[in-house]
């Protein structure tokens, strides 16, 4: 086995029962509120990760998805050195994250989609000049690294126009090539496409593909966006409340989470909806079609009946699309049912 | 080093980038001037004599050197400092291998830099039009040591503003409160850029020779006017030297709570 290899199969984040708590002081409402806050402070110990144990190797790109609150946030800031955990073992490319050592932040970025490190008021070539003081990265290196992130995405033109100036959509993708110019090996990305229309979604997610299989970088990213995982990630981590509920193939979460089939029949004559509700749930009727959800396990006797009580021209069954089963996961639902 | 200089340089940069804003700062501070300058002048046209151990000459020379002093160490961008805190956007700078001690005094000086461009054009411009007596201090000792005493005046307050600055990694909201208590009450007031302190009581004079404020502002003004001479002069470097590193100690320790303060909420 030769020695790069071997390099692929170290692991590049490891991470063992980690938990975070936050103190929280609660604030009531209203002036007397505050008052009361202020003088007699009531504290609340929020546990944000509940002892979650995962690695990832190099090259790898994984999504880490879960609703509002599960604990991705908390989980990068960790892994980047912005928070310190409560307990646990972590470890990134062989570093403590919150010791924060030089040779560790420049080998790792974190991009956080709702914040900006390129100063608003200049044009985005200042902001790339300074990380390129502060990284130490060699003139040459520097030029070269440039010309490739611009080009994949597409900003050459826009070095020079101040920031503020620029939309919403060729902001984020200059926050990438400031956040990317001294090459990280593990890359952060939390909601990058957040805020994007389809279009700079799309150019934002090749270009992430892209940077994973061209430079072998160990990448994290979180979304609330199906297609950015769908299209992207082939390992998923959902966590939900601060606990890890799947870790694996995208593919074998819809297989462990799909409940449901969806059966679409094309009708002769039209029949009365409140017939096919005994069935199933009726997600659509629009005759000729209908479309109706049942249970995995009652999807043959429902194809039957549909097919003996009613005027059917076709009929097909078909799997629950993947982004509503992740829809589901996000929403918790698939778990207060399983529990 | 290479880095900090590219500090600089994008700091002196981001100046410019509202330009009527700065323009109208200066203006301000002209106007400031120009209140101060008629006050005394007026206050010594009365009665030509000394008031407080000041003649003319060295009351409008005080108030002249204030555009200076002030352009050079009051001019701190440092005060950005708690908003960053409190926006959550210090994590920039956390994540990057660069101290964010080192980056915010580059900023500092940075700003004046371009502040004092722009002070010895103004201060040239009130000049040809006030037509003031100048006090020209030609000691080059004093000279010398006003010098270094203004630059203990900006380690001062450059670790005054962080260590107040720092306020938001336990109270988001209080950060205009901080900035407003030091700047504006202790550091406009006791730091003479009201008024010279030496027209104080003795013994008020006396407790605030023992704070860091003096040396902001009326200690290197002093100097330059030749008022503190000898043993005195001595003694106020020392106790400036002894305030920087008391501050610079606090601020240490202030900051690394903060950080854990930061590091265990997060925000």
């Amino acid at each position: 086995m030769g020695k790069s290899e071997r390099e692929e199969f170290e692991k590049a984040i490891i991470v063992e029962r980690l938990a975070k708590n936050f103190e929280i002081t609660e604030k009531k409402s209203g002036l007397i509120g505050s008052l009361q806050t202020l003088i007699v402070p009531t504290k609340k110990t929020v546990r944000a990760l509940k002892s979650i144990s995962f690695s990832i190797s190099q090259g790898e790109l994984i999504g880490f998805i879960g609703p509002n609150g599960a604990g991705k946030t908390t989980t990068l800031k960790i892994l980047s050195g912005l928070l310190y955990p409560s307990s646990g073992f972590v470890q990134v490319l062989g570093f403590d994250p919150w010791v924060r050592r030089p040779e560790f932040l420049k080998q790792i970025s974190l991009v956080m989609g709702q914040k900006n490190q390129l100063w608003w008021d200049l044009p985005a070539i200042d902001t790339f000049e300074l990380n390129k003081a502060i990284y130490e990265i060699p003139d040459n290196k520097f030029k070269e690294n440039l010309e490739e992130l611009t080009t994949i995405l597409e900003v050459k033109k826009l070095l020079n126009t101040q920031v503020r100036r620029l939309s919403l959509g060729q902001r984020m993708r200059l926050e990438l090539v400031a956040a990317l110019l001294h090459k990280p090996k593990v890359l952060f990305l939390d909601e990058p496409t957040i805020g994007l229309d389809v279009v700079a979604q799309q150019k934002v997610r090749d270009f992430i593909f892209d940077y994973n299989r061209r430079f072998k970088a160990t990448i994290m990213l979180t979304s609330h966006n199906m297609d950015d995982l769908i299209d992207l990630a082939k390992r998923v981590i959902v966590v939900y409340k601060g606990e890890i509920l799947f870790d694996g193939d995208l593919k074998e979460l819809v297989g462990q989470f799909a409940r449901e089939k969806i059966i679409k029949v094309y009708l002769d004559k039209p029949a009365d909806i409140k017939k096919f509700s005994e069935i199933g749930k009726v997600k659509k009727y629009d005759y000729p079609q209908a479309i109706i959800r049942v249970p995995r396990e009652a999807s043959a006797v429902a194809a039957s009946e549909l097919l003996q009580n009613f005027p059917v021209a076709d009929l097909t069954i078909e799997e629950e699309p993947i982004e509503d089963i992740i829809r589901r996961v996000f929403k918790g639902e698939t778990v207060k049912k399983k529990s | 080093m290479n880095k900090y200089l590219q500090v600089f340089k994008i700091s002196f940069q981001q100046e410019f980038a509202y330009p009527l804003s700065f323009v109208m700062w200066r203006v301000r501070n002209v106007l400031q001037i120009f209140v101060v300058f008629f006050l005394w002048d007026t206050v010594f046209s009365f009665r030509e004599s000394v008031l407080f151990g000041y003649d003319r000459d060295r009351i409008l020379t005080y108030v002249f050197g204030l555009i200076f002093i002030k352009a050079f160490v009051l001019s701190a961008r440092a005060q950005d400092v708690a908003g960053e805190i409190a926006r959550g956007e210090i994590i920039n700078y956390l994540l990057k291998p660069v101290n964010y001690f080192k980056y915010w005094l580059t900023r500092d000086i940075s700003s004046k830099t371009l502040n004092l461009i722009f002070a010895v054009g103004e201060f040239i411009l009130l000049y040809l039009i006030l037509k003031p007596p100048f006090y020209f201090q030609t000691n080059p000792v004093q000279i010398t040591l006003f010098l270094i005493s203004i630059g203990l005046a900006i380690l001062t307050y450059f670790l005054l503003l962080f260590i107040v600055n720092a306020i938001p990694f336990w109270a988001p909201e209080m950060g205009w409160g901080g900035h407003f208590l030091v700047t504006v009450i202790l550091v406009e007031f006791l730091s003479g850029s009201l008024f010279p302190l030496d027209i104080l009581p003795v013994n008020i004079q006396n407790v605030l020779s023992f704070t860091p404020f003096p040396y902001i502002i009326f200690f290197p003004l002093q100097v330059y006017l030749g008022k503190v001479t000898g043993i005195l002069l001595f003694k106020g470097i020392v106790v400036a030297i002894f305030w920087i590193i008391v501050l610079w100690f606090f601020m240490n320790w202030v900051w690394s709570k903060g950080f854990k303060a930061y590091q265990a909420y997060g925000r």
